[in-house]
Formats: structure tokens, C-alpha cells, sequence
């Protein structure tokens, strides 16, 4: 069995384990290639967690990741539940809805930037048409702090893999209890709360755990479709690693702990929560 | 730990440092003192057989002149040649640090040349991570003037006012412009001076904006302001002296009317007038609003941008360069480096060489629009003639009204603290005094 688990643990312990003991000593001032060496020292968590943009940031983080999670979920379990039924056309749509999954986050950025940026075609089909003077009239869609382009590239992205998910649950549960739910004379909203909702909600549980992470921790889209400043969390670290100024990359390393400690308190509480859940409700 | 840590360290680097790497440093020293000739250079070129190039790798029209020219040519020499293209100069930078750091000496790195200046040859000196005074060594440093009595040769032997003492060579000059869409902008109301740029916007809200400092687009439009609006009228002469030299809270005297004026500026700036402004993060973004009608002037380094954006469709037709701001279009070069753990350092020399000829600067000028770096009144007539006949021209200025305003850059110690500074006063909106933010920069930045 060791054999077997030996490749998997010296990738996560050394990759990964040494990457992050790393991070967390140069977050406490470890950085003597740069000639800096106050280890420990929790100056830069105190000089960051101590100004008031950093936990403006943390909610615009957070705003983004959740908000994109959530209609993710929810459009993934409605488009996941359609497609246990039969519809005419259903084995071309089964193959269509899975393209956003094969298509890289990048090019979703580069699409949205060509579609609904203001030198974007809508814009500029807008102003050839004559609906507005010129494109630069077009309304702001991208790059504001309400982050509806963020937004749309994750959800884009995002639902598929989360119906994907609910889907797989689905079949392997079969439609007899549903059925029989239906022959005791329950209407459709008992049936999917009381009957199917329990049976998905470990599919939708580790689905939204991994489309969360990310959402929280991705650099691409804040940084391309975002605002500007205030930023989330991920472009101030990157705005503080590509600084020429060497000192900053503490911040930045601080800055990225930071994300890992708020990441991982978010996702440990949400499991522990849904733990307990199936404790209740008896399984286990 | 720590000293566990150290030892370790130390340990690998005992053990990387061989037999190999005295011969290497030996030649070194022979080529710094002058001992090795030219042709035992060009010789161990061609048994070391490779030279990396680290460059932004951003602009198409000098990634095709790289691998239509630069390669064939340096095949020629027996040199292949690797361009290594970076999204930002910085990680060449990082990189050539984090190998030193790891006990990588001469010969051992891999990075043999970064196309660079400012802040990233500054830090590249202060690491003490420079192969030498190579620049003034070569057959084709005679293209340089690098007598210190000759006002002209400032912009060779100083970098952002950083000394360059040879370590980095003069690759191309350039001059901070701005272009103006005709299209939109009747000539009357075309500003010369930051006044009147802001009676611009206060007629038509929004049209103008600039790039994002730290981004050096944007670091150089503050530098212009803060030249423009120097309270003792000195323009950019006290800014080419360190922070030391000048002192925390003379800058903050020098700088506090231009980030005044910049931030009254803000709310008339792109997007102001639905919620925040927008400064572009780069270069594209810039051209791409300019290119689309949403801003009138779009400032950056590029004296023949025009010329080049009209003729590859990234500038927007009308477009015109014009005088602003009137005697601060700061001027500077950029310039090739060999960093101190070169892994070919006689093939870095080669290239640094072949860079620095007359051929190279023609095509250069002919393919990317990039102005030579070489001084012209070192050169023969011939050369200057092919010089002149392959610039793309300018267009809406002439050379005499682009000399008539030149002023220098900005001293790169002052550059980091301006532009914490601007992070500080105009993005996050700070409420303290302009002072007590400078010295929180500099006291962070002296850390």
C-alpha cells in the first residue's frame, strides 16, 4: 500500500509542503537572497492586516468568489437535472455544455475582452449601427468593482463542472426514489428538496469547495476584468511581487499566506458544517 | 534553523563553485583589464556556442527583428542565438538574483544579457550583480561618446541617474511623446502645457488618462508633472541627485505641487465620471484606448510611435505627435547588460558588440522604430545617412522642436519613492500630508 501512496506523498510533501514552509518563513522575514533576515518577524502580517485596503480587498475577494460560486451552483443544478431527462436534441447539448470545460480561463478573459469590453464587437456593432455616437459610449461593463466580467468568466466556466459533478451524482442514484415519492402524492418542490437535494449534496458540497478555492485564489481574471484599485487579494500580492522594490515581496509573500489562512478557514468550517449535516440527517 | 539553513546553503554553493568557474573569472579579468584581444573574445564565442538574450518580448516588430536579423547574423559569428522572451524585465532581474543566490557564479547562470535600464539596472548594481566595465571594450564602443567632458555623453554614463560605469551599453534612445487624435481634437485646443491639458478635460471630462505607476509609463508622466510644477522653476535639475544627496524632506517640497495638480486631475481622468478613474496597466491597453476614441492624448516613451502605429494600425488615423509638456519630454536610453553570472560571457560580449554596430542600428530602427542608441556624431556621414533614410519620420513634430524640450530622467533612488508616493496619495486616496508620506516611503524603501 506505502508503494502505492509513496509517488503522491513525496510530490505533496516536497512540492508542495517545502513551497509552503517557504512561504510562510519569507512571510516572517526569512529572505536572505535579498539580504533580508528577521525571522521571525510578523511585521509584515501587522503592516498589512493593519490598513484598511487590505480588508477592502479581502471582501472584494470574497464578493467575487462567492457570488460567482453560488450562480454556478445554482445554474449547475438546474442545467444537471435537465439532462436526466429526455429531450429531443439531448445527446448534441450533453457534448455542447461541456466546452467551456475544455476551453482554458484565459481565452474565456480574451473572449469576455472581446465582446463586452468598449472596444469590444458589441460596442462597436453599437456604434456602427448608430445606437451610440461612438464606442467609447458604450456602458462600462468590465473593469468596474461590481466585477460583472470576473463574474461571467467564472460562471462560464464554472457551471458545467459543477453540473457535471450533480450529474454524475444523479445517474448513480437512479430516479425510483423520485418516483416513489411521486406516487406517495409529493409535489415537485418536496421532491427535489426532500428527496433529491440530500441524495446531490455531496456532489454539490465537493463541487463548490474546488470552484470556491479557485475563485478565491485566481490572479487572470481580477487582474485583466477587474476595477483596478481597490484589488482582490491575488493582483496585490502580484502587484507587490513585480514591484522593484525586493522588500515587498515579504508583503507579497505575506499577502499570499494571507489568501492560504482565510482560504482554508472558509473551506474547513463549510466541510466541518456539512459534517455535521450528514451526521444528523445519519450518514456518515 | 536558520543557521541550519545557512550552512546548507552555503554547502551547495562550495560545491557548485568548481575548476570550471577560475578559468571563467580569469578571463574575465583579462577582458576588464584589457588583456584579452578581440579575436580570443570572438574565438571563445564560438566554443561556448550559445548566448541567452532576456528581453520584453511584448511588441511583435522587434521578436520578428530578433529572429530575422539578430539570429543569421550571430550564426554567422558561430554563435547561436536563444531571445528568451519575459513579459516584464523584472523577471530576468529575479532570476539573475535568485541564481546568485544560490551560490551560481560565472558561467553558470542563464541569463548572458537583459535588455534593460532604471530601476532594474539600479537593482541589478546594488545586488552587485554586474559582469563589469565591458561597454567602453568593445570595437564598437567607439560609437559611444564616453568622454564625461562632453555634456551629451550624460545619457551614456548615467542611467535614471544611477552610474552606469560601463556595465550596461547603450542599445536605443528614446523621448517621451504624446500624440494627440486630430480626429477629435481641433489643433487650437491641442495643450502645450499641464494647465492647459486640465482646461482640456474640464471641457471634455474623461478623454485623457495614463498609465498606472509603478509601470514606468506612468512613473515617467509623474516625473513630467512633478518637473512642470517644481516650485523653484528648476524643472528636472534637482531630480538627477540621489535621495540621499537631496534629502526626505526637500523631495517632498520638490514633488508636493505636481501630485497636487495630478490630484486634481484625477476626477477629470478617464472613468472618473462613473465611479473611479482608470489608469491602463501597460502599453497595449493604452494604444487600445486611444486606438478606440476613449481618451484624445495618449502619453509614452516612443518618438517615432506615430510613424510605426500608423503604419500597423494600432494608432488611430489623425493621430499627431505634439510638443507636451513644453521643456520636460524627459529623454533616456535603454541598454544592454551582462549580468555577473553570465553563462557565456564571451558570447554575451559578441552580442553586446554586434548590437552596438551601425548594421544592427539601422535595421533595428528600419524593423521596430526603435531610435538608434549609438551617437550620431560619432559615426561616419555614410552611417548617418543610412540611419536617417531608415527612420520611419516623425510626424506632427520636428527633431529641432523634440530637442528644443528634452529633459532628463529622473534619478532611480527618487523614482521608487515618487511612485510609492502617487500609490499613496492619488490611488489610495490618503489623507495625510504629502511630507509624512514621503518619509514613510523612503524609510520603508531604506529598510
Amino acid at each position: 500500500m506505502w508503494i502505492q501512496l509513496m509517488p503522491v506523498l513525496v510530490v505533496l510533501s516536497v512540492l508542495f509542503g517545502g513551497a509552503l514552509v517557504l512561504g510562510v518563513m519569507q512571510s516572517l522575514g526569512f529572505a536572505p537572497w535579498f539580504g533580508v533576515n528577521t525571522f521571525p518577524d510578523f511585521q509584515y502580517f501587522g503592516a498589512l492586516w493593519g490598513d484598511w485596503f487590505f480588508w477592502q480587498s479581502l471582501g472584494l475577494t470574497l464578493y467575487y468568489a462567492l457570488v460567482s460560486t453560488f450562480l454556478s451552483l445554482v445554474m449547475g443544478v438546474l442545467l444537471a437535472l435537465a439532462l436526466v431527462r429526455y429531450f429531443p436534441g439531448k445527446t448534441f447539448y450533453k457534448y455542447l455544455y461541456k466546452l467551456p470545460l475544455m476551453i482554458p480561463y484565459t481565452v474565456g478573459i480574451a473572449l469576455a475582452v472581446i465582446m463586452m469590453g468598449n472596444s469590444g464587437m458589441i460596442s462597436r456593432l453599437m456604434a456602427f449601427v448608430g445606437l451610440i455616437d461612438d464606442p467609447s459610449q458604450f456602458p462600462q461593463i468590465l473593469k468596474t468593482h461590481y466585477g460583472w466580467g470576473i463574474i461571467a468568466v467564472y460562471v462560464w466556466k464554472q457551471t458545467p463542472f459543477v453540473a457535471l459533478t450533480v450529474y454524475a451524482v444523479l445517474l448513480g442514484v437512479g430516479r425510483e426514489t423520485e418516483e416513489a415519492a411521486a406516487i406517495l402524492g409529493a409535489n415537485k418542490w418536496q421532491i427535489f428538496f426532500q428527496v433529491t437535494f440530500p441524495q446531490i449534496l455531496p456532489g454539490i458540497v465537493s463541487s463548490t469547495l474546488i470552484i470556491f478555492a479557485f475563485n478565491i485564489g485566481a490572479f487572470e481574471a481580477p487582474f485583466i476584468l477587474g476595477g483596478g484599485f481597490p484589488d482582490t487579494l491575488p493582483v496585490v500580492a502580484w502587484r507587490y511581487f513585480n514591484d522593484a522594490d525586493y522588500t515587498l515581496q515579504l508583503q507579497g509573500m505575506a499577502t499570499v499566506v494571507s489568501i492560504a489562512l482565510i482560504a482554508g478557514v472558509i473551506l474547513y468550517s463549510y466541510l466541518s458544517f456539512y459534517r455535521r449535516y450528514e451526521r444528523r440527517i445519519g450518514r456518515h | 534553523m536558520k543557521k541550519l539553513l545557512i550552512s546548507l546553503s552555503l554547502s551547495v554553493s562550495a560545491i557548485a563553485s568548481s575548476a570550471v568557474a577560475d578559468e571563467v573569472t580569469d578571463f574575465r579579468d583579462g577582458f576588464l583589464k584589457g588583456e584579452v584581444t578581440w579575436s580570443d573574445v570572438e574565438t571563445r564565442a564560438k566554443s561556448e556556442g550559445e548566448v541567452n538574450l532576456y528581453y520584453w518580448g511584448g511588441s511583435d516588430p522587434i521578436n520578428i527583428w530578433m529572429d530575422q536579423v539578430v539570429t543569421p547574423a550571430l550564426a554567422e559569428l558561430g554563435v547561436k542565438f536563444n531571445p528568451v522572451r519575459i513579459t516584464g524585465t523584472k523577471d530576468a532581474v529575479d532570476l539573475v538574483l535568485a541564481e546568485k543566490g544560490a551560490g551560481k557564479g560565472l558561467g553558470e547562470g542563464s541569463v548572458d544579457a537583459i535588455w534593460l535600464n532604471g530601476e532594474n539596472f539600479a537593482t541589478l548594481k546594488r545586488q552587485d550583480a554586474l559582469f563589469g566595465a565591458f561597454a567602453d571594450k568593445m570595437p564598437n564602443s567607439q560609437f559611444i561618446e564616453w568622454n564625461p567632458e562632453d555634456p551629451r555623453s550624460l545619457l551614456n554614463l548615467r542611467d535614471f541617474g544611477v552610474e552606469t560605469n560601463a556595465a550596461e551599453v547603450p542599445w536605443s534612445g528614446e523621448q517621451y511623446v504624446c500624440a494627440v487624435n486630430t480626429s477629435r481634437v481641433d489643433k487650437g485646443n491641442v495643450p502645450g502645457t499641464f494647465a492647459e491639458l486640465k482646461t482640456y478635460l474640464e471641457a471634455n471630462p474623461g478623454k485623457f488618462t495614463y498609465v498606472k505607476p509603478p509601470h514606468y509609463l506612468g512613473n515617467t508622466f509623474v516625473q513630467a508633472a512633478i518637473y512642470a510644477h517644481n516650485p523653484d522653476g528648476t524643472g528636472g535639475e534637482p531630480f538627477q541627485n540621489s535621495i540621499d544627496e537631496l534629502g526626505v524632506e526637500e523631495l517632498a517640497r520638490l514633488i508636493t505641487p505636481g501630485l497636487e495638480y495630478l490630484k486634481s486631475l484625477e476626477p477629470l481622468l478617464l472613468g472618473a465620471q462613473s465611479g473611479s478613474a482608470r489608469y491602463p496597466e501597460d502599453n497595449t491597453a493604452l494604444d487600445g484606448l486611444f486606438l478606440n476614441g476613449e481618451i484624445d492624448f495618449s502619453c509614452k516613451f516612443g518618438l517615432y510611435a506615430v510613424a510605426v502605429g500608423l503604419s500597423n494600425g494600432t494608432y488611430p488615423e489623425g493621430a499627431e505627435a505634439f510638443v507636451f509638456p513644453e521643456g520636460n519630454m524627459i529623454k533616456n536610453k535603454n541598454y544592454l547588460a551582462i549580468p555577473a553570472n553570465a553563462p557565456n560571457p564571451a558570447a554575451a560580449l559578441v552580442l553586446a558588440n554586434y548590437m552596438t554596430s551601425v548594421d544592427s542600428q539601422v535595421t533595428k530602427l528600419k524593423f521596430t522604430g526603435m531610435p538608434a542608441g549609438v551617437d550620431p556624431w560619432k559615426l561616419s556621414e555614410d552611417d548617418v545617412k543610412a540611419l536617417t533614410e531608415a527612420s520611419p519620420g516623425l510626424v506632427g513634430v520636428t527633431q529641432a522642436e523634440l530637442d528644443a524640450n528634452t529633459a532628463p530622467d529622473t534619478n532611480a533612488t527618487l523614482v521608487d519613492v515618487i511612485e510609492a508616493t502617487w500609490l499613496e496619495y492619488i490611488e489610495r486616496d490618503s489623507s495625510d500630508q504629502i511630507e509624512t508620506i514621503v518619509q514613510r516611503a523612503a524609510d520603508n524603501l531604506s529598510k
